[in-house]
């Protein structure tokens, strides 16, 4: 996202910068603070001053000296940029929520330079429209039409060719193999006519052996026409079966951070729709492109040859033709376009009205819901009767409109065959190639609009392709032995950097220490977790493992001595010996026994049909919460990792399966550093130090005695657990008398 | 992540005097319940330098609030709350109607709504061109002449009734058109295909 736009001169003028003040941020904003329209206003942050420009005037100006605060609040649909003067809140700018990120960005890069910081925020989000011919982007980074001025997208697409040249070459020669023919076969009827057929000239067997030629010709079009097809949708398959795995893989270096910043399917979408939508294009597009293209300019010449004046006149209709044909297209488009928002319409509601069968019949509302389903699906059934009375009559009469050139053509040329300038056979050779110029033309205009949806999804699929993983291994990376010591130092993160998670943390731990995370839910103790784990880069600050910076451990290295243990625990479609397995997929049948026994799961495990084979995941074995808790716990000590990781290992689970989780935990953490997260504090209590964490920073340190004694957060919070559990144990008791 | 047991009153306990306490905590889950009415004559609102405003509750002052529509589409004029601006957004009051304060305060209100909402009422369509899946609005508004662009496959037309829509573009901003048959045949052919 641009935060720094170039200003015009008048608008540099104006801002009159100082011999040694620079430009920090320039965004435009686009409404004045009753709501009207602006244009060319820009909000100007400079080392010194913040300046709002407006449509050529300087409106208002604040030194940063002056200034408290610099706040972009969003409102609806709308924001405000909020300045503090002297305690005073004052609204210095307003903007709608085309800008609402970038103010965001912007005011965070103002707290940061009022704090005496030199640092610049900057953005990794993508513009919506492309700054350059104002099109939507479809969720690139590169606008598809402007990179394909530098040669971009053909290179692009002879680059995914290239792989399979053979196949390319062998499907290019029958494609042209396929144009010879179809320009063949007017040529050999004409001969079947003037030579054999007119005046009883040829003999029966001459016209046997013309009839022949057509029908091999036919029979010879057909295999072709199904070898095209085989190898365009082999090809199309081969190469879209190339980019899913290539963009599998890429997803999976990719950092958090890339499919964080997508919504939820955009992925996927990728992944499946725009590799099928590359395939189709193989197969619909691509395996007649080169046979319609080499039909249609030699059925031009052909038919310059013949007649000159017969084929100026066909050509006249062409651009009556291409209107009419697109004219249809884009009334037939919106028509159905509309059926098929309705369509939508019934399917949402049915499937609203059967997932809520059960809050219908509960409050008796079967009538009402039913009539309502019977008004959209008459809307539905009304719109699409429309549509196929349209087609049935308009179609006809547009194919007649269309082909009214081929009716000109045989009047014209039958004037002349009678004549006698012009042989019957020469005519409908020449109707034959008016009548196909006429056939592919509409193949031909619709050409564009298919290149352009392969543009686009070549363009996603680059897109991320081209995406560099923001978390690499260093230059000299090394491996290390973790003993387990974790520092943090002046530690600053946040998911979008103008938005601070965890700010300025510094906290020390020594090998082998337990610490225990404590803090309201959205306060970021599962962040400082996933820092741990390095599965986000710090924006500021340091994170020392044993002293060394852990930008300079190799990253599977690394990976390879943590263990982690998250609420939600996730088990893989497969075998409980795959799921324990899974960080070390070499351990001996010994090995995993040993840690199914430490996590308490091996008896649980004996006690299934089959044993460690027994297939669990989605659609597997059902496997209650703590059971599948205590496999991922296995998984974690399996591994022997030196730094341990529990995020809410425990929340939810009954009473028993938590004690046995428990002692499996006991085993699991001694002598490991251990970071833990837990939502009932009780399952704290071994914790050698507990670190609460409030307001994006550490608010509190220390064991649970000492937290308790200064009565402070952690007191606060210990009690409130307390009082709630008398409550629940009350009503209980109540409830039981 | 289930929330921790932070005790749901205001500031954060930083005392032994601020204990946890069940009943204040009672008191205040009792008190929510309370629909509070505010009128002309239990409140004073008052213009802020920095061009907001503050409201006084016999004892109660608070220098900003933050003025929210309950109804936004369907009564955008009655029932409005009186909230703090700060991340709880805690409500402070409610003002049942504009007719039930002062002249002057219902004036002041209105400002602070024009400032929190901004949807603009298209007034004529100049253009609609789509391609490639977007379509691509030039239009008049309210609020001045405007181009937006809006995504073709998602849901970026909603109507609020038979004839009302609410268009919501590719940033989010949202356009309303209170009546569609009051366009003009012309407009209504560009604007068909999303009805």
């Amino acid at each position: 996202m641009i935060l720094n736009f170039d200003l015009s001169k008048e608008n540099q003028q104006l801002l009159a910068l100082a011999p040694n003040e620079r430009i920090c941020y320039a965004v435009p904003y686009d409404i004045t603070a009753d709501g009207r329209f602006l244009s060319n206003s820009y909000a100007v942050v400079t080392d010194k001053r913040l300046v709002l420009l407006e449509e050529g005037t300087l409106r208002k100006q604040y030194l940063l000296s002056d200034c408290d605060k610099i706040d972009s609040e969003p409102q609806i649909d709308c924001g405000l940029l909020i300045v503090t003067v002297q305690g005073k809140e004052e609204i210095a700018a307003r903007f709608s929520a085309k800008h609402l990120a970038r103010f965001s960005y912007v005011a965070r890069g103002c707290t940061l330079l009022l704090e005496g910081s030199t640092k610049l925020v900057s953005s990794e989000e993508y513009e919506k429209t492309c700054p350059n011919c104002h099109r939507a982007l479809p969720g690139t980074r590169e606008c598809p039409h402007c990179a394909k001025k530098s040669g971009g997208f053909v290179h692009e697409f002879l680059s995914m060719l290239a792989p399979y040249k053979k196949q390319l070459a062998l499907i290019v020669f029958i494609m042209l193999l396929a144009a010879v023919i179809t320009l063949l076969n007017p040529e050999i009827q004409k001969h079947l006519i003037d030579d054999v057929l007119t005046d009883k000239k040829g003999t029966l067997s001459q016209a046997f052996f013309f009839l022949g030629m057509i029908f091999a010709l036919s029979l010879f079009m057909v295999i072709i026409n199904i070898s095209k097809a085989y190898l365009c949708s082999k090809l199309g398959s081969m190469i879209s079966m190339d980019l899913r795995a290539k963009l599998y893989h890429k997803i999976q270096v990719l950092s958090l951070s890339f499919i964080n910043d997508r919504r939820p399917g955009e992925l996927m979408n990728r992944v499946v729709r725009d590799t099928t939508r590359v395939k189709q294009f193989m197969e619909d597009v691509f395996c007649n492109l080169f046979t319609v293209c080499v039909i249609f300019i030699f059925d031009v010449v052909y038919m310059l040859i013949l007649d000159v004046k017969l084929a100026l006149m066909a050509f006249l209709f062409i651009p009556i033709s291409i209107f009419i044909s697109n004219a249809f297209r884009h009334n037939i488009h919106r028509r159905f376009h509309r059926q098929w928002q309705k369509n939508d319409d019934v399917n949402s509601s049915l499937q609203d009205v059967i997932s809520g069968m059960n809050v219908v019949k509960s409050y008796g509302k079967e009538e009402t819901e039913s009539k309502k389903f019977d008004e959209l699906s008459d809307d539905f059934a009304a719109v699409q009767r429309r549509n196929e009375t349209f087609w049935a009559i308009f179609y006809p009469l547009l194919s007649f409109t269309i082909g009214a050139g081929v009716y000109l053509i045989t009047y014209f040329g039958g004037v002349s065959v009678l004549n006698g300038t012009k042989t019957t056979g020469e005519l409908l050779q020449f109707i034959n190639y008016t009548s196909m110029l006429y056939m592919y033309l509409d193949w031909l205009t619709n050409l564009p609009r298919r290149l352009m949806d392969l543009v686009n999804s070549l363009e996603r699929i680059n897109d991320v392709m081209n995406q560099e993983p923001r978390i690499v291994d260093d230059k000299d990376a090394t491996d290390i032995d973790i003993r387990g010591a974790v520092e943090f130092k002046n530690a600053t993160f946040g998911y979008k950097s103008y938005k601070p998670v965890l700010e300025k943390i510094s906290l020390s731990v020594k090998p082998g220490e337990m610490i225990g995370l404590v803090g309201a839910s959205g306060t970021g103790k599962s962040t400082m977790i996933n820092l741990i784990m390095h599965l986000y880069e710090l924006d500021d600050g340091e994170l020392l493992i044993d002293g060394t910076d852990i930008k300079k451990i190799r990253l599977e290295n690394y990976h390879s001595q943590i263990g982690v243990v998250l609420q939600e625990t996730f088990l893989f479609s497969g075998t409980i010996l795959n799921n324990i397995r899974f960080a070390k997929p070499d351990a001996t049948y010994e090995e995993v026994i040993r840690a199914a026994k430490m996590a308490n799961a091996h008896d649980f495990i004996c006690r299934t049909p089959d044993g460690y084979n027994t297939y669990v995941g989605e659609r597997g074995f059902n496997l209650s919460g703590g059971e599948r808790q205590r496999i991922a716990i296995a998984r974690a000590i399996l591994n022997q990792p030196k730094l341990l990781i529990l995020d809410e290992a425990t929340a939810s689970l009954d009473t028993e399966s938590e004690y046995l989780i428990q002692k499996a935990l006991e085993r699991l953490t001694n002598g490991r550093t251990t970071f833990a997260i837990a939502h009932r504090l009780s399952t704290l209590k071994d914790a050698d130090r507990l670190v609460v964490i409030d307001g994006h920073s550490i608010a509190e340190i220390g064991t649970h005695n000492e937290l308790m004694e200064k009565q402070g957060i952690y007191y606060g919070l210990v009690t409130a657990q307390l009082e709630m559990q008398k409550v629940s144990n009350e009503e209980t008791a109540a409830a039981q008398a | 992540m289930p929330p921790m047991g932070r005790p749901p009153r205001g500031p954060r306990p930083d005392g032994p005097e601020e204990e946890f306490n069940l009943e204040q905590m009672e008191k205040e889950t009792e008190e929510m319940l309370k629909l509070r009415y505010l009128t002309k004559d239990n409140a004073v609102f008052e213009r802020t330098e920095g061009g907001f405003v503050s409201v006084r509750i016999g004892e109660e002052f608070h220098p900003r609030v933050q003025v929210v529509r309950m109804f936004p589409f369907s009564d955008p004029d009655q029932y409005i709350s009186i909230r703090t601006p700060d991340e709880r957004s805690k409500e402070i009051g409610i003002i049942e109607n504009m007719k039930q304060v002062s002249k002057e305060t219902a004036e002041m209100l209105r400002e602070q709504l024009a400032l929190r909402y901004f949807t603009p009422i298209i007034t004529k369509i100049i253009n609609i061109k789509d391609e490639y899946g977007y379509a691509y609005f030039d239009v008049v508004t309210d609020r001045g002449a405007c181009r937006f662009t809006i995504n073709m496959g998602g849901h970026s037309v909603v109507h609020l009734s038979e004839t009302r829509i609410l268009i919501s573009d590719i940033d989010e901003n949202r356009f309303e058109i209170p009546d569609v048959t009051k366009l003009t045949t012309k407009e209504l052919k560009k604007l068909d295909l999303f009805l």
